[in-house]
């Protein structure tokens, strides 16, 4: 199992955590230029202007990577698990990562669908899992 | 976009390098360790305290600022001086920043140094220390990645994915970086290796194992820079900055490159070579970023020595070998000589244009690549060429 870490949030991202704890996977979306853009910050990279409003996205994308860990880095993380790094449909440009959900490992490029997981200190995490299985 | 840095090639050089002993246990603060290296530089260069008028460093609050080494030297007077926040990626921009002081006269000898206690105090890897305090941690952290072996490790499997570099591939350039550490009196591991051993050597992350990565390590490192003329009159041959570089890097923030498999040296190498007014094709050893294996196998893509997605059938050519076309991590590297951050590999820079590495040395080395960690986990990179006078 990975391992517990209790993360800080921060005043550009807790919204984005908030609307995660109500299972919506959520992007920034320009209002200048229409530019969808993760993780949360107020400039958007490609106008550089500060308007945008959330918009709710289909958690979905496709494996980028993943690693199987074995190193124990922090507490409990003993046993072996999975991260993956997912490009997200909505926000092409953007890689995050996230735990796997599933007995096998991942295959480079196969499409995955987020999954709303319970974590650290009230936080709702998006773990993926392979889409239509 | 063509960027010249006026009148900077060939006007500063190193002078001096100075180190501490490579271990697992200094057994000393890191004030020590900075004050010894800054010391044995000095002393290698035919210099004293005295001499100096600037002092830089690059650390992540794991070390000794040239704000506590100076006084701890008795140096009063600083003209210049520079406090870095980062790790490998800015090791290679202290001493470019330094030379660029040197060029603009602000400060005339300035040492460069890197002190690190990170096998027994501050481990790079990660293990039971606590998280940075950045807001990229919360995307990662909570998923179980925050460790730079298992950062690492992602981008290596993609760049597997993407164009079938293979794990024979990482084990050569740890073989081939162990024999040279078996030259190396500095080194840390010393003892040979093969392709075997490294396939048996235990997952740190999947595709990494144990000998995918660096040594954690306690030491120091320093460097002398001056004026080329003025390292001239020194006791040791003067080893000429031709170009220094500066870039950018690889962030999970959408809006930057998304592509895991290219980094921020394709970008740099072109600024470097056109500052030294020279190309790959002239570079005689490379001292090359090798905080994992993959890092190594993605930049002599980067930096020009091979076509992309190649970088690991060039390893396994021998290419990189001692008696390869390129010579790389002739010191045994991070994996096996020792990991200061990066200064380290500057410093085995010197010595092969200096001449004298001794069983290591390659024969009639003139230019030597000497690069950073090329923009992974922080994204900014930097890289040095140096030339024989």
């Amino acid at each position: 199992m990975r391992p517990v870490f209790q993360v800080t949030t921060d005043r550009d991202s807790a919204p984005w955590w908030e609307r995660t704890g109500r299972g919506e996977f959520a992007v920034q979306r320009c209002d200048a230029c229409g530019r969808a853009r993760l993780p949360a910050r107020a400039f958007c990279p490609a106008c550089r202007t500060e308007r945008w409003h959330w918009e709710a996205a289909e958690p979905e994308g496709t494996v980028e990577s993943w690693i199987v860990n074995h190193q124990a880095f922090g507490a409990g993380g003993g046993e072996p698990y999975v991260v993956v790094m997912v490009r997200p449909a909505a926000v092409p440009d953007c890689l995050l990562h996230g735990g796997w959900r599933a007995a096998r490992e991942p295959v480079g490029g196969e499409r995955v669908r987020g999954v709303f997981t319970p974590g650290a200190g009230g936080l709702t995490l998006v773990d993926w899992e392979p889409a239509g299985e | 976009m063509a960027k010249r840095l006026l009148d900077f090639r060939d006007r500063t050089a190193v002078a001096g390098v100075g180190y501490t002993p490579f271990t697992k246990d200094s057994g000393v603060s890191t004030l020590t360790l900075a004050c010894r290296a800054v010391l044995s530089a000095l002393d290698d260069a035919g210099l004293g305290p005295g001499d100096v008028d600037g002092l830089a460093t690059h650390r992540v609050g794991d070390s000794a600022p040239p704000t506590l080494v100076g006084p701890a030297l008795g140096i009063r007077d600083l003209s210049w001086h520079l406090d870095q926040f980062g790790g490998g990626s800015v090791s290679h921009a202290v001493v470019g920043q330094a030379a660029l002081a040197v060029a603009a006269g602000v400060a005339e000898t300035v040492v460069c140094y890197r002190a690190i206690n990170a096998r027994s105090e501050f481990r790079m890897g990660g293990t039971g220390r606590a998280l940075p305090a950045s807001p990229e941690v919360q995307y990662q952290a909570p998923y179980g990645l925050f460790a730079p072996p298992q950062q690492y490790a992602m981008y290596a499997r993609a760049h597997m994915l993407k164009y079938g570099t293979t794990a024979e591939h990482f084990g050569r350039q740890a073989v081939t970086q162990r024999a040279n550490a078996v030259k190396n009196p500095r080194a840390l591991m010393r003892a040979p290796i093969t392709l075997d051993d490294y396939l048996a050597s235990r997952w740190i992350a999947e595709p990494f194992r144990l000998l995918d990565c660096c040594l954690e390590t306690d030491g120091a490192c320093a460097l002398v820079v001056t004026t080329a003329e003025r390292a001239r009159d020194l006791r040791r041959p003067p080893v000429l900055v031709s170009a220094a570089a500066w870039g950018g890097g690889e962030s999970h923030l959408s809006g930057g490159p998304a592509d895991p498999t290219t980094t921020a040296a394709a970008a740099l190498a072109p600024r470097l070579y056109g500052q030294a007014g020279l190309g790959p094709r002239e570079v005689d050893v490379a001292q090359i970023y090798d905080c994992f294996t993959y890092s190594v196998i993605v930049q002599l893509e980067d930096y020009g020595f091979c076509p992309k997605g190649e970088g690991g059938p060039y390893v396994a050519s021998g290419a990189t070998a001692l008696d390869g076309e390129l010579p790389v991590n002739t010191h045994g590297g991070f994996l096996s000589e020792g990991y200061v951050h990066g200064m380290n590999h500057v410093a085995e820079a010197v010595s092969q244009l200096r001449g004298d590495a001794g069983d290591r040395q390659v024969p009639g080395a003139e230019v030597a690549l000497s690069t950073a960690q090329p923009g992974y986990v922080l994204p900014a990179t930097s890289a040095l060429i140096l030339r024989k006078d």
